[in-house]
């Protein structure tokens, strides 16, 4: 067994294209899409922590009183008048605003001070603040307007910031238009319903959230380690072909060795290789990303269970695949894995856009695939260190390796005997 | 001490072999001569227990491989057709696990190793990658590589196609050696009768999956005991004279080559009176006659009236 184990492990280190396969791109495309994507996963707007000054140039109770004058004159029925009147007074769009800037997520992320014009743009220019929201001259009497007439224009926010278009004005420009949306669009809501009541501050944040602490590389570095193990499976296979085709095959048979030792030489050789490659990705991401914490033990101890009863069971695909390809004797099994099964898998798995939008029928299927099982323990466990809550993901991955298992030993060519 | 009955494989509509029966003594150095695809090498698969029989069998020491090929695998070095090596590992590597294969560890490996490659004459660059020697060091790996083992008999299916005559004569003398010396069995298939002339006491003649002759060298030979092989060589290319002179009566066979014509005559036969009247008539001037004793070629040319090479 040793010896077959030798044998694989050098043959692939030796092998640069599969090299480049199994660390070299997972690598890049780490940092690519963790680099390009930061932002739009919330663990990274801690990274994006920003000074805000807030100037209200907008006299509220001088709007409201404006907006119910101009309701006077109306010559609305007496009712109606009132009801307006009243909603107007507790519609109130500035302190909206400053309810979601005070909220849990948004004071996480930005931290308002209150200060003069003068002030403000005098910090702004010394750096001290990164930028300033202005709420200007009329603000309320014109979303009053909007919500409650439909006049057209409806408010606006004005923001200045330091840096033009850096990740981090992006990311409160963005919360703003998020929230002028809502004001403007809730408000025409109301005005149909007649009912000023259900205004409130609603949704607008949720898509900020919702990953809750989870940076792109976090989320990258795991979903192209569970992609990239796979392409473990088309090497090893690839490998057992040219064996066959070079006749070193033949050898081995005439050495008279179990034929079964040759499979699981190949299924172990393929689990150790991708608990290396595992590490190797992990590791160097937490180096040069800091895309982990390092200090915690815990943390990497339901990492390694993770990873390798995934090995395990990558190890079990290799040796389905190997047996496979020695069976229809052709390298077509481990091309077509590697140029169509893998992305499909990877797909279904969750390894290139988050499930959470996908139907239903393949979520299930991504759940039964070894990377897609895979990534969503090491989710579940990067979110919440709870091991009971992995025993789901790492059964549905034992589950899959032991039938592809299966698969391999009834593929797998009997060649013992004198056939 | 290896026996084959009335072996036969039948691919769909191929007989690739057909009833052969062939043995091998203890110490024997037999080969096996046939044209491309003759079923030499399926043969030897059957024989190498990597290839089931259609029917017939194989024996070794009396006992049949069919049920239980590990006592024919023990004993056989098989050398392929095909160079049946890891490219991407050294000669040293390979032999490596090759033998670790066979249970080889520890000093007895290397001992066996180093003299592997000591027969091989490979042991100064045993650590270079197998895809970087030259066709006929590769060969030469390909033999080592069945030598670990300390195997009782050597089967080769063209061990020398496709390589220099310096490989081609050093893998020669090595087999020529261990066959002479270490009372090695040895079974060698080619298609070149010059080589299986050189190494081997025996021979069996195949072709279309039959075995067509078998003796020795001088049995086969006496096949031919009745006849000769004139080899006349001109100043030039006479291509109706040569007609003329193959349509002579008594002329078993012609080759007919540029320059030169090989006749196949019956022993005793008047050629030559008839042969300058001839030249004479056409105008031509014979510059050399030559009267060989038979070739094993000749031999395989009086059984099939094709040449080896055909
Ligand atoms: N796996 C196979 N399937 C079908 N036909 C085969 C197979 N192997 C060999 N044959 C056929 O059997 C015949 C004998 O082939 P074989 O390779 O044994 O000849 P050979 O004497 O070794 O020839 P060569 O000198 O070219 O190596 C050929 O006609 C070949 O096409
Ligand atoms: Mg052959």
């Amino acid at each position: 067994m040793g010896a077959f184990l030798i044998k694989d492990i050098m043959l692939l280190l030796r092998d640069r294209y599969e090299l480049i396969i199994l660390l070299a791109m997972p690598f890049l495309l780490i940092a690519i899409l963790g680099f390009s994507l930061r932002g739009i996963f919330s663990g990274d707007l801690e990274a994006l922590e920003m000074d805000v000054a807030l100037i209200v140039e907008d006299d509220e109770a001088q709007g409201i009183e404006m907006v119910q004058n101009s309701i006077d004159g109306m010559g609305l029925p007496q009712e109606s008048e009132q009801t307006l009147k009243q909603a107007a007074e507790s519609a109130s769009p500035q302190t909206m605003l400053t309810s979601l800037l005070d909220s849990e997520e948004i004071s996480g992320l930005v931290r308002i001070e209150r200060m003069g014009r003068d002030q403000a743009e005098e910090n702004l220019e010394a750096q001290s603040i990164d930028a300033i929201i202005i709420v200007p001259d009329g603000f309320t009497q014109s979303a009053l307007n909007n919500m409650l007439f439909g006049a057209s224009g409806g408010a606006q926010l004005e923001l200045l910031a330091a840096d033009g278009a850096s990740p981090k004005s992006d990311v409160l420009v963005s919360i703003l238009e998020e929230f002028v949306r809502t004001l403007n669009f809730e408000s025409s809501i109301s005005r149909l319903a007649g009912d000023t009541e259900t205004v409130a501050i609603a949704g607008g944040i949720e898509t900020i959230t919702a990953q809750k602490s989870m940076t792109s590389f976090q989320y990258y570095t795991i979903s192209m380690a569970v992609m990239f193990v796979l392409f473990v499976g088309s090497a090893v296979a690839r490998q057992a072909n040219l064996e066959q085709r070079q006749m070193v095959f033949e050898r081995i048979r005439l050495s008279n060795r179990p034929p079964l030792l040759y499979l699981s030489s190949k299924a172990i050789a393929a689990a150790a290789i991708v608990s290396v490659q595992l590490m190797l990705l992990f590791g160097l991401s937490t180096l040069l990303f800091q895309t982990f914490a390092v200090d915690s033990w815990d943390f990497w101890l339901g990492i390694a269970l993770i990873s390798v009863v995934l090995a395990v069971s990558v190890g079990c695909l290799a040796a389905f695949m190997v047996a496979l390809t020695l069976r229809v004797e052709s390298d077509a099994v481990p091309a077509i894995f590697s140029a169509g099964v893998i992305s499909l898998m990877a797909f279904v798995g969750g390894s290139f856009v988050p499930l959470d939008g996908m139907p239903e029928s393949i979520r299930t299927i991504g759940s039964w695939t070894p990377n897609g099982a895979a990534l969503s323990a090491y989710f579940s466990w990067m979110l919440d260190p709870d091991v009971h809550q992995l025993s789901g993901p790492l059964a549905r991955i034992c589950a899959v390796g032991v039938l592809f298992l299966a698969a391999a030993l009834a593929l797998f060519p009997r060649k013992g005997g004198a056939a | 001490m290896l026996k084959t009955d009335k072996l036969t494989k039948k691919f769909k509509d191929t007989l690739a072999v057909d009833n052969v029966s062939l043995e091998l003594r203890k110490g024997e150095s037999v080969g096996l001569l046939g044209p491309n695809g003759a079923g030499k090498s399926t043969a030897i698969a059957m024989i190498s227990t990597l290839l089931k029989p259609s029917s017939g069998d194989v024996r070794i020491h009396g006992k049949s491989v069919l049920k239980d090929p590990g006592d024919m695998r023990r004993v056989l070095g098989v050398v392929p057709q095909k160079i049946a090596l890891y490219e991407e590992l050294s000669a040293y590597e390979n032999l490596k696990f090759f033998g670790r294969l066979y249970g080889l560890s520890g000093k007895k490996l290397e001992q066996r190793i180093g003299y592997v490659l000591d027969l091989v004459g490979l042991s100064d660059r045993k650590k270079e990658l197998v895809k970087h020697y030259s066709g006929g060091m590769q060969r030469r790996v390909n033999l080592a590589a069945a030598m670990m083992h300390e195997p009782e008999v050597l089967i080769m299916d063209e061990p020398t196609v496709g390589i220099d005559p310096q490989s081609r004569n050093h893998l020669l003398e090595t087999i020529r050696r261990l066959n002479h010396e270490e009372g090695m069995t040895v079974l060698y298939t080619s298609h070149y009768m010059e080589e299986v002339e050189k190494l081997c006491d025996r021979v069996y003649i195949m072709d279309r999956g039959k075995v067509i002759a078998e003796g020795t060298k001088e049995e086969l030979k006496a096949i031919l005991s009745d006849q000769e092989t004139v080899w006349i060589e001109f100043d030039q290319s006479y291509p109706e004279l040569f007609k003329k002179l193959s349509e002579i009566e008594g002329v078993q066979h012609a080759d007919v080559e540029e320059r030169s014509l090989k006749l196949m005559i019956p022993k005793g036969m008047r050629l030559l009176a008839s042969l300058f009247h001839e030249a004479e008539r056409h105008g031509a001037q014979v510059t050399n006659v030559h009267v060989q004793t038979p070739t094993l070629e000749d031999v395989f040319l009086r059984l099939t009236g094709r040449t080896l090479r055909d």
